[in-house]
């Protein structure tokens, strides 16, 4: 037979020369129509020749069932031919995938005891192995009806699931047979399983197999296919083993019941607790974001008893200050905007500090004795804030470039992953807070400021400047928001409004936790957003907002001055 | 006469700021009948639709000031939530205007229907009849004014917590009828008014009609609020305003003032509702819109709180430049009120009512205080 291939080809030089490598794989990139009827003719050659030829490698009798025969003897066909095929090695294969999936498509033509199928402008007599010009008249495409076509889609995704080279295909054969398995056996699935070298296709293969499995009846086999799913605990092996668990108890025998009994159980902890850190894990996430967009409001109302509505602005001002960083860069130093997030860092601060250090200097130091009227001034600064941006910037949401090393995430446990941007904002949050308590409790600025939270006229009189620690203090929770602002850039739509959401929320948690207490703060931000992550899921965003607020109006009937009050006398 | 004009002023002085206003405000609701419906309608002094309109509303929103400004000005309570209040009166009476229209038919609006509703829910029973519509008004401000007020002041809530703690409700109520599901037509509220007390929305007798109804009310609640203030009542709330431990020690309970005051305030608003929102025709979130409960505050600061009359020249004054503006100037309009916020806050404290601190501005300004503090 190999003669025979040399003598077809020997017209064509190229495939003499690079014999050898056509017999390794199909990945060569040589050209395309003429090599693959070669290495066709040299496949069904070798495997003729290699072993011994079964009865469907019987050619003239698979051609002739594929033809002719009913649809059992077809399927029957199919199924000894994919079972040759998990068996034969790689030449054989190629050789049965390429009939079958021409068969699929429609391109065998049947004539007297034989077939063709087209190679490139020719045609190949599968039974001969002899390329012809011409087919004969009499030679006619078999009729595959729906039903059969279906029956035969699978066993076509099976045999290239074995034969095809790229994993892309591989995947797409297994995607296929994930819509439906027909009449292929199983058993013959897990042995593909079991060869099947690429996670992906191996988990697309898991899901056509378990089910197949637990359906076959087969205690060892089902047993097999629950320690699979036992092994992968996701919410659709719970499902499949419910499903499972759920027939009636005759179809099941005792010790796969206990084993599928105990699987469920253990999935579906696992569930549980991945289920549980996921919450726990957005709850830390928003409650980062709130923690960061407070933290400023409660510095500045612990000293000055002031509420600065525009605060909300300065968030916005942070993230458009991360914006201008990262459009200069781009324009400056395109190689560094993968690190903008961390340049833009004294920029984002910077900014909306020197913007408050100008409203407190012209507007809020006016005011200190009128706290309500500080709340309207501030509320008409943030009102300026947003129409002045809205006129200069826009009013269209901002694009920010995700670094490459913020694109992805990881999976922790179970179905629990964490995507690295959000670890970024929390990570964010816990610099903010170390920070702001070295600043607080390790600086003299920050003895100053505590002095004159604690009691005014005793700091003023012990020679600390209130005024100018208002300032300085007013420009530092300023600045605090710029960097709620930088750290809510790559998560939140930047847009000139986008503070407005935001205020609310943080004075709930500047009064939940105690006014001026940094770490009240932090608890009192991390619980509310933990009561959200918890409530938003079940009952939805609106509902969660009603519930916090009545939750935190019913905790200041208890305590009227937050978790963490002021001591001493007011 | 001089004795009625005492009556009206509430206390043993003629206040002709006051009497100024008021007699403003009985012009107007002399005149709208005139200019509008009368003789005048079509000569050049007339006024069309529109403006009588224009006035309808100013009026209202004067009404909802002069409510806010009896809870901050004399109870020295910010509310930034009283949209709440207005945006109840405005629901309520859309319900009955709407229901009115379906009365005798089967059937139901849209937004009903959207929610998969072939009948008006159950609360929504006796909204056909105004009398019941007006009293489930009141009953329903004062309910929900009750339970935040009394929640409020019990713990002891002031300041800018109060203030703060007044938006977060009416931003918590914007979001939740901002849902369609909620059954008022989501963010697109509910419209579609055919007719009120027989009259026809669209009409000019009708718009005529509710101008003057406003402005009448307007000038009774004036009235009727400044006897309250210069009472004993009002005494009450400026010692609460001024020093509440002291009038405590004295043995008032200032719990109930207040709560009564917030709630008397709130049926107010209600009604400032009841009377805006035939005249705009829609009820939609944006009543309960915070920015909007804001300005409310703004205009009793422009105008002068602690005055009565002040917080209607604000609400008269802000409105007449906001139309004007937003229909010729739209992108200045933030720009203007945000000046003349600043502008009031910083330098006329008490407002356009009150010009003393721009003349002795000097004195008033920073440097004395600071030095104060220094020394």
């Amino acid at each position: 037979m190999h003669v025979l291939v040399g003598t077809v080809c020997s017209g064509k030089l190229f495939f003499v020369h690079n014999k050898g490598q056509v017999m390794r794989r199909r990945s060569l990139n040589m050209p395309g129509a003429i090599v693959r009827v070669c290495a066709l003719l040299f496949l069904a050659a070798s495997s003729a020749v290699a072993q011994p030829v079964s009865e469907p490698w019987d050619m003239a009798q698979v051609v002739k069932v594929w033809c002719s025969g009913d649809r059992d003897a077809r399927i029957a066909s199919f199924q000894s031919l994919l079972e040759d095929v998990v068996e034969a090695d790689g030449p054989a294969r190629q050789w049965a995938a390429n009939l079958i999936v021409q068969y699929r498509d429609g391109n065998l033509s049947c004539a007297q005891d034989t077939g063709y199928i087209p190679a490139g402008d020719q045609f190949l007599d599968v039974v001969t192995g002899n390329l012809v010009e011409v087919i004969p008249d009499d030679a006619a495409t078999p009729f595959l009806n729906i039903p059969l076509r279906r029956a035969l889609s699978p066993f076509a995704s099976a045999v290239q699931l074995v034969a095809a080279e790229a994993p892309e295909n591989r995947l797409r054969a297994a995607q296929g047979l994930a819509r439906t398995l027909g009449d292929v056996p199983p058993t013959l699935i897990e042995r593909i399983y079991q060869q099947e070298q690429n996670n992906q296709v191996a988990a697309v293969l898991e899901g056509v197999l378990v089910p197949a499995l637990l359906g076959s009846g087969d205690a060892d086999a089902q047993l097999r296919a629950i320690n699979t799913l036992a092994g992968n605990a996701t919410r659709k092996s719970r499902a499949t083993l419910d499903n499972f668990l759920a027939q009636e108890p005759a179809a099941l025998s005792g010790p796969v019941r206990t084993a599928a009994e105990s699987a469920r159980s253990s999935v579906h902890w696992v569930i549980q607790v991945s289920e549980a850190m996921t919450v726990a894990y957005h709850g830390l996430s928003y409650g980062s974001v709130l923690f960061l967009a407070a933290l400023g409001l409660a510095i500045i109302f612990g000293l000055m008893g002031v509420i600065n509505l525009a605060q909300a602005e300065f968030v916005m001002l942070g993230s458009y200050a991360t914006w201008f960083v990262q459009e200069a860069l781009r324009a400056l130093a395109p190689g560094l905007l993968e690190f903008y997030l961390f340049i833009a860092i004294p920029f984002a601060f910077l900014v909306p500090a020197l913007v408050g250090a100008f409203m407190e200097w012209s507007i809020v130091r006016h005011l200190y004795t009128r706290p309500l009227l500080t709340l309207l001034a501030t509320w008409a600064v943030s009102l300026l804030l947003i129409n002045l941006v809205r006129v200069t910037v826009g009013t269209q949401n901002l694009s920010f470039l995700t670094p490459e090393y913020l694109k992805s995430g990881f999976t922790v446990f179970g179905e629990f992953s964490v995507t690295w941007s959000r670890l970024l904002s929390i990570f964010f949050a816990g610099i903010t807070l170390i920070g702001t308590l070295f600043v607080l409790y390790r600086t003299r600025f920050g003895l100053r400021m505590r002095a004159t939270t604690q009691h005014r006229q005793m700091a003023g009189c012990v020679g600390v400047s209130t005024r100018r620690t208002d300032a300085m203090a007013f420009a530092f929770g300023s600045g605090l928001a710029g960097i709620a602002g930088l750290a809510l850039s790559t998560i939140y739509n930047v847009n000139p409004t986008m503070g407005t959401s935001l205020i609310i929320d943080s004075f709930i948690v500047v009064v939940l936790g105690g006014v001026g207490s940094v770490l009240g703060t932090a608890l009192a931000a991390l619980g509310i957003g933990q009561l959200n992550a918890i409530i938003e899921p079940l009952y939805g965003a609106v509902a969660s907002k009603v519930i916090v607020l009545l939750a935190v109006i019913l905790f200041i009937q208890q305590k009227p001055n937050g978790l963490f009050p002021r001591k001493g006398r007011r | 006469m001089r004795q009625f004009i005492l009556w009206i002023c509430g206390g043993s002085k003629v206040d002709r700021r006051y009497l100024g206003v008021l007699g403003l405000i009985a012009l107007v609701t002399l005149g709208l009948p005139v200019l509008g419906l009368g003789p005048l309608a079509n000569t050049p002094l007339g006024l069309d639709g529109f403006q009588v309109n224009l006035v309808g509303q100013v009026m209202a929103f004067a009404l909802l000031a002069m409510a806010h400004d009896l809870v901050w000005g004399y109870a020295g309570y910010l509310s930034l939530g009283h949209g709440l209040f207005f945006a109840i009166g405005g629901y309520l009476i859309g319900m009955h205007m709407i229901k009115l229209s379906y009365a005798g038919e089967t059937g139901v609006p849209t937004f009903l229907d959207y929610m998969g509703l072939t009948e008006f829910p159950a609360y929504w029973g006796g909204f056909e009849h105004f009398g019941y519509a007006f009293i489930a008004i009141l009953v329903l401000s004062a309910l929900v004014s009750f339970v935040i007020g009394f929640l409020a002041f019990r713990s002891r809530v002031v300041g800018v917590y109060f203030a703060i703690l007044s938006q977060a409700f009416v931003y918590v109520s914007m979001l939740v009828m901002s849902r369609s599901d909620t059954g008022f037509g989501g963010n697109n509220g509910i419209a579609d008014f055919q007719t009120l007390l027989g009259l026809s929305l669209g009409s000019i007798e009708f718009r005529v009609a509710i101008a003057t109804v406003s402005a009448l009310v307007l000038m009774i609640a004036l009235i009727g609020l400044r006897r309250l203030t210069t009472g004993p009542l009002g005494k009450l709330l400026i010692g609460i305003r001024d020093d509440e431990d002291r009038l405590q020690v004295l043995g008032y309970e200032t719990l109930w003032v207040k709560t009564g005051v917030w709630c008397l305030s709130a049926m107010l608003a209600a009604i400032a509702g009841l009377l805006y929102v035939p005249q705009i025709q829609v009820a939609s979130p944006q009543l309960l819109s915070p920015i909007f409960s804001i300005e409310i505050a703004v205009w009793v600061a422009i105008g002068g709180r602690g005055y009565l009359y002040g917080a209607i020249i604000g609400a008269i004054l802000v409105n007449i430049v906001k139309f004007w503006l937003t229909r010729f100037m739209p992108e200045l309009w933030p720009f203007i009120l945000t000046g003349s916020v600043l502008f009031v806050v910083v330098v006329l404290r008490n407002g356009l009512i009150d010009p003393g601190p721009l003349f002795t501005r000097a004195k008033a300004l920073l440097p004395r205080r600071l030095k104060r503090e220094k020394t």
